[in-house]
Protein backbone atom coordinates (compact mmCIF):
# COMPACT_ATOMS: atom_id res chain seq x y z
CA UNK A 1 0.00 0.00 0.00
CA UNK A 2 1.70 3.17 -0.45
CA UNK A 3 1.45 6.30 1.16
CA UNK A 4 -1.45 7.75 -1.32
CA UNK A 5 -3.49 4.93 -0.80
CA UNK A 6 -3.13 4.72 2.68
CA UNK A 7 -4.20 8.41 3.37
CA UNK A 8 -7.52 7.24 1.39
CA UNK A 9 -8.47 4.43 3.46
CA UNK A 10 -7.64 5.82 6.70
CA UNK A 11 -9.20 9.33 6.25
CA UNK A 12 -11.32 9.35 8.74
CA UNK A 13 -9.28 8.64 11.94
CA UNK A 14 -6.42 10.78 10.47
CA UNK A 15 -8.75 13.35 10.46
CA UNK A 16 -10.03 12.73 13.76
CA UNK A 17 -6.38 12.72 14.81
CA UNK A 18 -5.64 15.61 13.27
CA UNK A 19 -8.64 17.48 14.77
CA UNK A 20 -7.92 16.20 18.28
CA UNK A 21 -4.11 17.21 18.04
CA UNK A 22 -5.39 21.10 16.97
CA UNK A 23 -8.59 21.52 19.40
CA UNK A 24 -5.97 20.13 22.00
CA UNK A 25 -3.09 22.86 21.14
CA UNK A 26 -5.49 25.21 20.57
CA UNK A 27 -7.21 24.85 23.63
CA UNK A 28 -4.28 25.02 25.57
CA UNK A 29 -3.03 27.76 23.89
CA UNK A 30 -6.03 30.15 24.93
CA UNK A 31 -4.99 28.87 28.42
CA UNK A 32 -1.30 29.62 28.47
CA UNK A 33 -2.15 32.79 26.75
CA UNK A 34 -5.00 33.93 29.45
CA UNK A 35 -2.45 33.00 32.19
CA UNK A 36 0.63 34.28 31.24
CA UNK A 37 -0.59 37.53 29.94
CA UNK A 38 -2.26 37.62 33.84
CA UNK A 39 1.19 36.53 35.00
CA UNK A 40 2.88 39.12 32.75
CA UNK A 41 0.92 42.22 33.83
CA UNK A 42 1.10 41.33 37.65
CA UNK A 43 5.15 40.96 37.38
CA UNK A 44 6.30 43.83 34.69
CA UNK A 45 6.18 46.75 37.10
CA UNK A 46 9.24 45.15 39.59
CA UNK A 47 12.52 44.23 38.31
CA UNK A 48 12.73 41.72 40.87
CA UNK A 49 8.99 39.77 39.73
CA UNK A 50 9.81 39.91 36.62
CA UNK A 51 13.23 38.57 36.81
CA UNK A 52 11.56 35.47 39.05
CA UNK A 53 9.13 34.95 36.63
CA UNK A 54 11.59 35.03 33.45
CA UNK A 55 14.33 32.46 35.43
CA UNK A 56 11.34 30.28 36.80
CA UNK A 57 9.91 30.06 33.05
CA UNK A 58 13.09 29.47 31.18
CA UNK A 59 13.80 26.70 33.58
CA UNK A 60 10.61 25.26 32.94
CA UNK A 61 11.39 25.65 29.30
CA UNK A 62 15.00 23.19 30.31
CA UNK A 63 12.80 20.25 31.26
CA UNK A 64 12.82 17.64 28.38
CA UNK A 65 8.94 17.41 27.70
CA UNK A 66 9.08 13.60 28.41
CA UNK A 67 10.41 13.56 31.94
CA UNK A 68 7.81 17.08 32.49
CA UNK A 69 5.16 14.25 31.55
CA UNK A 70 6.57 11.91 33.65
CA UNK A 71 6.55 13.46 36.70
CA UNK A 72 2.40 14.44 35.34
CA UNK A 73 1.77 10.62 35.67
CA UNK A 74 1.52 10.30 39.43
CA UNK A 75 -0.35 13.26 39.94
CA UNK A 76 -3.24 13.30 37.44
CA UNK A 77 -3.07 10.11 35.70
CA UNK A 78 -2.63 8.90 32.55
CA UNK A 79 -4.34 10.64 29.49
CA UNK A 80 -6.05 13.73 28.87
CA UNK A 81 -5.09 15.54 32.47
CA UNK A 82 -1.18 15.39 32.06
CA UNK A 83 -1.22 16.48 28.35
CA UNK A 84 -3.50 19.25 29.02
CA UNK A 85 -1.04 20.24 31.79
CA UNK A 86 2.39 19.59 29.93
CA UNK A 87 1.02 21.74 27.23
CA UNK A 88 -0.45 24.63 29.38
CA UNK A 89 2.72 24.78 30.97
CA UNK A 90 5.04 25.05 28.09
CA UNK A 91 2.78 27.41 26.25
CA UNK A 92 3.02 29.76 29.17
CA UNK A 93 6.94 30.48 28.90
CA UNK A 94 7.36 32.18 25.65
CA UNK A 95 4.01 33.82 26.06
CA UNK A 96 4.79 35.50 30.05
CA UNK A 97 8.62 36.39 28.58
CA UNK A 98 7.47 38.56 25.24
CA UNK A 99 4.69 39.92 27.49
CA UNK A 100 7.24 41.29 30.12
CA UNK A 101 9.84 42.53 27.40
CA UNK A 102 6.89 44.19 25.10
CA UNK A 103 5.04 45.70 28.45
CA UNK A 104 8.68 47.17 29.94
CA UNK A 105 9.11 48.09 26.27
CA UNK A 106 5.91 50.60 26.02
CA UNK A 107 7.53 53.68 26.04
CA UNK A 108 6.89 55.78 29.34
CA UNK A 109 5.86 59.06 28.49
CA UNK A 110 3.06 57.53 26.32
CA UNK A 111 1.46 55.87 29.41
CA UNK A 112 2.06 59.56 31.07
CA UNK A 113 0.46 60.85 28.59
CA UNK A 114 -2.73 58.40 28.89
CA UNK A 115 -2.84 59.19 32.75
CA UNK A 116 -2.29 63.10 31.51
CA UNK A 117 -5.76 62.76 30.14
CA UNK A 118 -7.48 61.28 32.97
CA UNK A 119 -6.84 57.69 31.71
CA UNK A 120 -7.80 54.75 34.84
CA UNK A 121 -5.03 52.65 35.56
CA UNK A 122 -7.06 49.66 34.32
CA UNK A 123 -7.46 52.19 31.13
CA UNK A 124 -3.96 52.57 31.01
CA UNK A 125 -3.51 48.91 30.74
CA UNK A 126 -6.26 47.93 28.28
CA UNK A 127 -6.25 50.77 25.82
CA UNK A 128 -2.84 51.85 25.93
CA UNK A 129 0.10 49.54 27.29
CA UNK A 130 -1.25 46.22 26.11
CA UNK A 131 -2.24 47.04 22.35
CA UNK A 132 1.47 48.29 22.20
CA UNK A 133 3.21 45.19 23.57
CA UNK A 134 0.57 42.77 21.51
CA UNK A 135 3.35 42.56 18.77
CA UNK A 136 5.70 40.52 21.04
CA UNK A 137 2.87 38.84 22.78
CA UNK A 138 1.77 37.44 19.59
CA UNK A 139 4.92 36.58 18.27
CA UNK A 140 5.24 34.22 22.35
CA UNK A 141 2.04 32.80 21.04
CA UNK A 142 3.32 32.22 17.61
CA UNK A 143 6.67 30.51 19.23
CA UNK A 144 4.49 27.85 21.69
CA UNK A 145 2.36 26.98 19.17
CA UNK A 146 4.98 25.65 17.00
CA UNK A 147 7.11 24.04 19.81
CA UNK A 148 3.24 22.51 21.43
CA UNK A 149 2.63 20.84 18.60
CA UNK A 150 5.84 18.67 18.59
CA UNK A 151 5.48 18.08 22.68
CA UNK A 152 1.77 17.18 22.14
CA UNK A 153 3.15 14.64 19.90
CA UNK A 154 5.05 13.38 22.61
CA UNK A 155 2.27 13.29 24.67
CA UNK A 156 0.30 10.56 23.05
CA UNK A 157 2.77 8.08 24.86
CA UNK A 158 0.95 9.17 27.66
CA UNK A 159 -2.15 8.04 26.17
CA UNK A 160 -3.09 11.17 24.89
CA UNK A 161 -5.22 12.53 22.06
CA UNK A 162 -4.11 13.68 18.57
CA UNK A 163 -1.55 12.74 15.90
CA UNK A 164 1.59 11.44 18.39
CA UNK A 165 -0.83 8.09 18.49
CA UNK A 166 -0.03 7.59 14.64
CA UNK A 167 3.80 7.85 15.12
CA UNK A 168 3.80 5.78 17.96
CA UNK A 169 1.43 3.15 15.94
CA UNK A 170 3.84 3.12 13.55
CA UNK A 171 6.28 3.00 15.88
CA UNK A 172 5.19 -0.08 17.59
CA UNK A 173 4.74 -2.22 14.15
CA UNK A 174 8.43 -1.54 12.92
CA UNK A 175 8.77 -3.71 10.07
CA UNK A 176 5.30 -4.33 9.19
CA UNK A 177 4.31 -2.74 5.58
CA UNK A 178 2.24 0.16 7.29
CA UNK A 179 4.77 1.79 9.43
CA UNK A 180 6.59 4.18 7.32
CA UNK A 181 2.88 5.56 6.20
CA UNK A 182 1.68 5.24 9.71
CA UNK A 183 5.24 7.38 10.90
CA UNK A 184 5.09 9.75 7.69
CA UNK A 185 1.64 10.35 7.91
CA UNK A 186 1.64 11.89 11.62
CA UNK A 187 4.61 13.43 11.29
CA UNK A 188 3.48 15.50 7.64
CA UNK A 189 0.17 16.16 9.45
CA UNK A 190 1.74 17.87 12.55
CA UNK A 191 3.98 19.95 10.07
CA UNK A 192 0.78 20.74 7.84
CA UNK A 193 -1.30 21.62 11.29
CA UNK A 194 1.64 24.28 12.35
CA UNK A 195 2.08 25.75 9.27
CA UNK A 196 -1.78 26.60 9.15
CA UNK A 197 -1.50 27.93 12.94
CA UNK A 198 1.13 29.78 11.68
CA UNK A 199 -0.67 31.27 8.48
CA UNK A 200 -4.11 31.89 11.13
CA UNK A 201 -1.75 33.87 13.30
CA UNK A 202 -0.42 35.94 10.37
CA UNK A 203 -3.88 36.81 9.78
CA UNK A 204 -4.80 37.41 13.07
CA UNK A 205 -1.78 40.12 13.23
CA UNK A 206 -2.98 41.78 10.48
CA UNK A 207 -6.31 42.55 11.96
CA UNK A 208 -5.59 43.30 15.70
CA UNK A 209 -1.78 44.43 15.40
CA UNK A 210 -3.13 48.43 15.74
CA UNK A 211 -2.62 50.49 12.59
CA UNK A 212 -0.30 52.98 13.96
CA UNK A 213 2.25 50.47 15.17
CA UNK A 214 2.43 48.02 12.24
CA UNK A 215 5.54 48.10 10.47
CA UNK B 1 19.62 40.58 21.73
CA UNK B 2 23.52 39.97 22.67
CA UNK B 3 24.96 41.70 19.65
CA UNK B 4 24.15 44.92 19.25
CA UNK B 5 25.15 45.46 23.20
CA UNK B 6 28.59 43.32 21.96
CA UNK B 7 29.19 45.80 19.30
CA UNK B 8 28.56 49.00 21.41
CA UNK B 9 31.00 47.35 24.43
CA UNK B 10 33.73 46.30 20.97
CA UNK B 11 34.47 49.66 20.11
CA UNK B 12 35.42 50.28 23.83
CA UNK B 13 37.50 47.49 23.85
CA UNK B 14 40.91 49.61 22.89
CA UNK B 15 39.84 52.11 25.30
CA UNK B 16 39.53 48.95 28.19
CA UNK B 17 42.71 47.51 27.48
CA UNK B 18 44.57 50.66 27.28
CA UNK B 19 43.45 52.06 31.08
CA UNK B 20 44.69 48.49 32.33
CA UNK B 21 47.54 48.65 30.66
CA UNK B 22 48.57 52.13 32.66
CA UNK B 23 46.54 50.35 36.02
CA UNK B 24 49.46 47.70 36.03
CA UNK B 25 52.26 49.91 35.65
CA UNK B 26 50.85 52.26 38.26
CA UNK B 27 49.36 50.10 40.52
CA UNK B 28 51.15 46.64 40.24
CA UNK B 29 48.28 43.81 41.47
CA UNK B 30 46.19 45.97 43.71
CA UNK B 31 43.85 44.06 45.56
CA UNK B 32 41.05 47.09 45.23
CA UNK B 33 41.56 47.08 41.38
CA UNK B 34 40.50 43.72 40.56
CA UNK B 35 37.37 43.76 38.37
CA UNK B 36 33.77 42.13 40.31
CA UNK B 37 33.54 38.71 39.81
CA UNK B 38 32.04 37.29 36.60
CA UNK B 39 30.18 35.30 38.20
CA UNK B 40 28.27 35.93 41.44
CA UNK B 41 28.33 33.53 44.36
CA UNK B 42 24.41 32.94 44.16
CA UNK B 43 25.09 31.81 40.64
CA UNK B 44 27.24 29.54 41.89
CA UNK B 45 25.49 27.65 44.45
CA UNK B 46 21.77 27.93 44.11
CA UNK B 47 21.37 25.48 41.48
CA UNK B 48 23.80 22.76 42.80
CA UNK B 49 22.62 23.10 45.82
CA UNK B 50 18.90 22.64 44.60
CA UNK B 51 19.88 19.36 42.62
CA UNK B 52 21.63 18.00 45.16
CA UNK B 53 18.58 18.27 47.67
CA UNK B 54 16.57 16.85 44.93
CA UNK B 55 18.64 13.81 44.35
CA UNK B 56 19.00 13.37 48.48
CA UNK B 57 15.42 13.23 48.80
CA UNK B 58 15.07 11.21 45.74
CA UNK B 59 17.60 8.85 47.18
CA UNK B 60 16.04 8.96 51.35
CA UNK B 61 12.55 7.62 49.83
CA UNK B 62 13.80 4.79 47.78
CA UNK B 63 15.85 3.72 50.80
CA UNK B 64 12.57 3.18 52.49
CA UNK B 65 10.49 2.30 49.06
CA UNK B 66 9.55 -1.40 48.84
CA UNK B 67 10.40 -1.81 44.73
CA UNK B 68 7.89 -4.99 43.12
CA UNK B 69 10.11 -7.82 40.94
CA UNK B 70 9.15 -6.03 37.99
CA UNK B 71 10.48 -2.12 39.20
CA UNK B 72 13.69 -3.74 41.06
CA UNK B 73 14.42 -5.79 37.69
CA UNK B 74 14.52 -2.23 35.79
CA UNK B 75 16.44 -1.09 38.22
CA UNK B 76 18.68 -2.72 39.38
CA UNK B 77 22.06 -3.91 38.38
CA UNK B 78 23.65 -0.78 37.04
CA UNK B 79 20.57 -0.36 34.61
CA UNK B 80 20.03 3.21 36.32
CA UNK B 81 23.56 4.23 36.11
CA UNK B 82 23.61 2.88 32.08
CA UNK B 83 21.00 4.84 30.96
CA UNK B 84 22.68 7.93 32.89
CA UNK B 85 25.73 7.65 30.90
CA UNK B 86 24.04 6.84 27.49
CA UNK B 87 21.94 9.40 28.22
CA UNK B 88 25.28 12.05 28.33
CA UNK B 89 27.25 10.21 25.54
CA UNK B 90 24.31 10.68 23.06
CA UNK B 91 24.23 14.91 24.47
CA UNK B 92 27.41 15.14 24.57
CA UNK B 93 28.20 13.23 20.88
CA UNK B 94 24.83 15.17 19.09
CA UNK B 95 26.05 18.35 20.70
CA UNK B 96 29.36 18.28 19.26
CA UNK B 97 28.30 16.87 15.48
CA UNK B 98 25.81 20.00 15.95
CA UNK B 99 28.69 22.41 16.63
CA UNK B 100 30.96 21.25 13.75
CA UNK B 101 28.08 21.40 11.21
CA UNK B 102 25.77 24.65 11.95
CA UNK B 103 28.97 26.79 12.75
CA UNK B 104 30.91 26.68 9.56
CA UNK B 105 27.35 26.27 7.83
CA UNK B 106 26.62 29.69 9.04
CA UNK B 107 29.98 30.97 8.10
CA UNK B 108 29.86 30.07 5.14
CA UNK B 109 26.04 30.84 3.93
CA UNK B 110 27.17 34.38 5.19
CA UNK B 111 30.06 34.74 3.07
CA UNK B 112 29.30 37.14 0.21
CA UNK B 113 29.34 34.22 -2.72
CA UNK B 114 27.09 32.17 -1.14
CA UNK B 115 25.06 35.26 0.77
CA UNK B 116 21.62 34.26 -1.97
CA UNK B 117 20.77 30.98 -0.31
CA UNK B 118 21.16 32.18 3.00
CA UNK B 119 17.03 33.11 3.17
CA UNK B 120 16.15 29.91 1.64
CA UNK B 121 18.51 28.63 4.69
CA UNK B 122 16.34 30.45 6.99
CA UNK B 123 13.06 29.83 5.49
CA UNK B 124 14.61 25.94 5.61
CA UNK B 125 15.71 26.11 8.84
CA UNK B 126 11.91 27.95 10.31
CA UNK B 127 10.39 25.15 8.50
CA UNK B 128 12.37 22.30 10.00
CA UNK B 129 11.56 23.87 13.00
CA UNK B 130 7.44 22.64 12.58
CA UNK B 131 8.44 19.05 12.35
CA UNK B 132 8.03 17.51 15.34
CA UNK B 133 11.25 15.43 17.07
CA UNK B 134 9.55 12.05 17.57
CA UNK B 135 8.24 11.86 14.07
CA UNK B 136 11.87 12.80 12.83
CA UNK B 137 13.23 10.43 14.86
CA UNK B 138 10.77 7.70 14.33
CA UNK B 139 11.33 8.25 9.76
CA UNK B 140 15.02 7.62 10.47
CA UNK B 141 14.50 4.39 12.79
CA UNK B 142 11.94 3.19 10.02
CA UNK B 143 15.33 4.01 7.71
CA UNK B 144 18.05 3.11 9.54
CA UNK B 145 16.89 0.71 11.86
CA UNK B 146 16.42 0.81 15.31
CA UNK B 147 19.64 1.69 18.03
CA UNK B 148 22.29 4.34 18.55
CA UNK B 149 22.93 5.60 14.58
CA UNK B 150 19.14 6.74 14.42
CA UNK B 151 18.96 8.67 17.51
CA UNK B 152 22.61 10.45 17.15
CA UNK B 153 21.30 11.33 13.33
CA UNK B 154 17.96 12.36 14.44
CA UNK B 155 18.91 14.64 17.48
CA UNK B 156 21.78 15.87 15.44
CA UNK B 157 19.02 16.85 12.48
CA UNK B 158 16.76 18.41 14.82
CA UNK B 159 19.40 20.57 16.86
CA UNK B 160 21.47 21.98 13.32
CA UNK B 161 18.43 23.96 12.03
CA UNK B 162 18.01 26.75 15.29
CA UNK B 163 22.09 26.76 15.49
CA UNK B 164 22.44 26.92 12.38
CA UNK B 165 19.69 30.68 12.33
CA UNK B 166 21.67 31.28 15.38
CA UNK B 167 24.77 32.04 13.68
CA UNK B 168 23.52 33.82 10.27
CA UNK B 169 21.71 35.96 12.54
CA UNK B 170 24.58 36.94 15.02
CA UNK B 171 26.91 37.38 11.72
CA UNK B 172 24.91 39.34 9.89
CA UNK B 173 24.12 41.79 12.82
CA UNK B 174 27.70 42.83 13.31
CA UNK B 175 28.26 46.24 12.43
CA UNK B 176 29.22 46.54 8.72
CA UNK B 177 31.04 49.44 9.89
CA UNK B 178 33.50 47.15 11.80
CA UNK B 179 33.95 45.15 9.02
CA UNK B 180 34.77 47.88 6.57
CA UNK B 181 37.19 49.48 8.85
CA UNK B 182 38.79 45.73 9.18
CA UNK B 183 39.10 45.82 4.74
CA UNK B 184 39.84 49.49 4.66
CA UNK B 185 43.56 48.56 6.60
CA UNK B 186 44.07 45.41 4.19
CA UNK B 187 42.56 42.58 5.70
CA UNK B 188 42.27 39.56 3.69
CA UNK B 189 38.81 38.50 3.45
CA UNK B 190 40.48 35.04 5.99
CA UNK B 191 41.87 38.05 7.89
CA UNK B 192 38.37 39.61 8.59
CA UNK B 193 36.41 36.30 9.38
CA UNK B 194 38.73 35.35 11.72
CA UNK B 195 40.39 38.58 13.70
CA UNK B 196 36.98 40.12 13.83
CA UNK B 197 33.47 38.79 12.67
CA UNK B 198 34.50 35.22 14.59
CA UNK B 199 35.92 37.34 17.77
CA UNK B 200 32.57 39.48 18.15
CA UNK B 201 30.39 35.83 17.39
CA UNK B 202 31.99 34.31 20.87
CA UNK B 203 29.14 35.32 22.62
CA UNK B 204 26.70 34.21 19.85
CA UNK B 205 28.38 30.88 19.28
CA UNK B 206 28.25 30.39 23.27
CA UNK B 207 24.34 30.71 22.92
CA UNK B 208 24.42 28.54 20.24
CA UNK B 209 26.23 25.58 22.43
CA UNK B 210 24.06 26.05 25.31
CA UNK B 211 20.78 25.59 23.10
CA UNK B 212 22.05 22.41 21.43
CA UNK B 213 22.91 21.27 24.56
CA UNK B 214 19.34 21.60 26.46
CA UNK B 215 17.97 20.79 23.56
CA UNK B 216 20.22 17.53 22.89
CA UNK B 217 19.51 16.35 26.39
CA UNK B 218 15.65 16.98 25.36
CA UNK B 219 15.68 15.18 22.64
CA UNK B 220 17.69 12.64 23.81
CA UNK B 221 15.30 10.84 25.83
CA UNK B 222 13.56 10.43 22.68
CA UNK B 223 15.86 8.02 21.96
CA UNK B 224 14.75 5.08 23.57
CA UNK B 225 11.27 5.04 21.05
CA UNK B 226 14.41 4.00 18.92
CA UNK B 227 16.09 1.22 20.92
CA UNK B 228 18.97 4.13 21.37
CA UNK B 229 19.17 3.90 25.19
CA UNK B 230 18.87 6.96 27.57
CA UNK B 231 17.20 7.93 30.51
CA UNK B 232 14.15 7.95 28.55
CA UNK B 233 14.10 4.01 28.95
CA UNK B 234 13.22 4.57 32.55
CA UNK B 235 10.47 6.48 32.23
CA UNK B 236 8.82 4.58 28.88
CA UNK B 237 9.60 1.57 31.36
CA UNK B 238 7.86 3.05 34.22
CA UNK B 239 4.39 4.30 32.18
CA UNK B 240 3.82 1.04 29.84
CA UNK B 241 4.70 -1.28 33.27
CA UNK B 242 2.79 1.60 35.25
CA UNK B 243 5.11 1.31 37.67
CA UNK B 244 5.70 4.71 39.44
CA UNK B 245 8.95 4.58 41.09
CA UNK B 246 10.74 3.52 38.06
CA UNK B 247 8.61 6.58 36.01
CA UNK B 248 9.81 9.37 38.42
CA UNK B 249 13.64 8.08 39.08
CA UNK B 250 13.86 8.51 35.33
CA UNK B 251 11.84 11.42 35.43
CA UNK B 252 13.84 13.18 38.32
CA UNK B 253 16.85 12.11 36.88
CA UNK B 254 16.43 13.27 33.52
CA UNK B 255 15.37 16.90 34.93
CA UNK B 256 18.24 16.89 37.19
CA UNK B 257 20.79 16.41 34.08
CA UNK B 258 18.65 19.08 32.30
CA UNK B 259 18.98 21.15 34.52
CA UNK B 260 22.71 20.54 35.10
CA UNK B 261 23.48 20.88 31.72
CA UNK B 262 22.05 24.37 31.25
CA UNK B 263 23.76 25.82 34.40
CA UNK B 264 26.80 24.53 33.36
CA UNK B 265 26.61 26.08 29.61
CA UNK B 266 25.49 29.18 31.38
CA UNK B 267 28.52 29.48 33.44
CA UNK B 268 30.72 28.22 30.04
CA UNK B 269 29.00 31.49 28.33
CA UNK B 270 29.95 33.99 30.78
CA UNK B 271 33.21 32.79 31.74
CA UNK B 272 34.61 31.98 28.36
CA UNK B 273 32.87 35.37 26.56
CA UNK B 274 36.32 37.69 25.76
CA UNK B 275 37.05 40.70 27.91
CA UNK B 276 36.81 43.09 25.71
CA UNK B 277 32.86 41.94 24.93
CA UNK B 278 32.03 41.98 27.96
CA UNK B 279 29.88 45.03 29.37
CA UNK B 280 31.93 46.38 32.46
CA UNK B 281 30.91 48.88 34.55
Amino acid sequence: MNFWEYLGTRHEQLLMDAYQHASAVFQCMVLATVIGVLIGVAAYRSGWASGLATTGTATILTIPSLAMIGLLIPVVGLGVPPTVVALTLYGLLPIVRNCIVGLRGVDPSLVDAAKGIGMSRLARLVRVELPLAWPPILTGIRISTQMLMGIAAIAAYASGPGLGNEIFRGLGSLGSSNALNQVLAGTLGIIVLALLFDAAYVLIGRLTIPRGIRV
Amino acid sequence: MSTPKARDVAREETEGEEAEALDAEEVPAGPSRTRPPRVSWQQLTFLPALLVALLLVTWLWFQQAELDEISSNALSGGKVAKALVQHIELTVISTVFVLIIAIPLGVLLTRPAFRRATPVAMAFANMGQAAPAIGLLSLLVIWLGTGRLAALIGIIAYAVLPVLSNTIAGLKANDPTLLEAARGIGMSPFGVLTRVELPLAVPLILAGVRTALVLNVGTATLATFGGGGGLGTLITTGITNQRMPVLLLGSILTVALALLVDWLASLAEVLLRPRGLEVGP
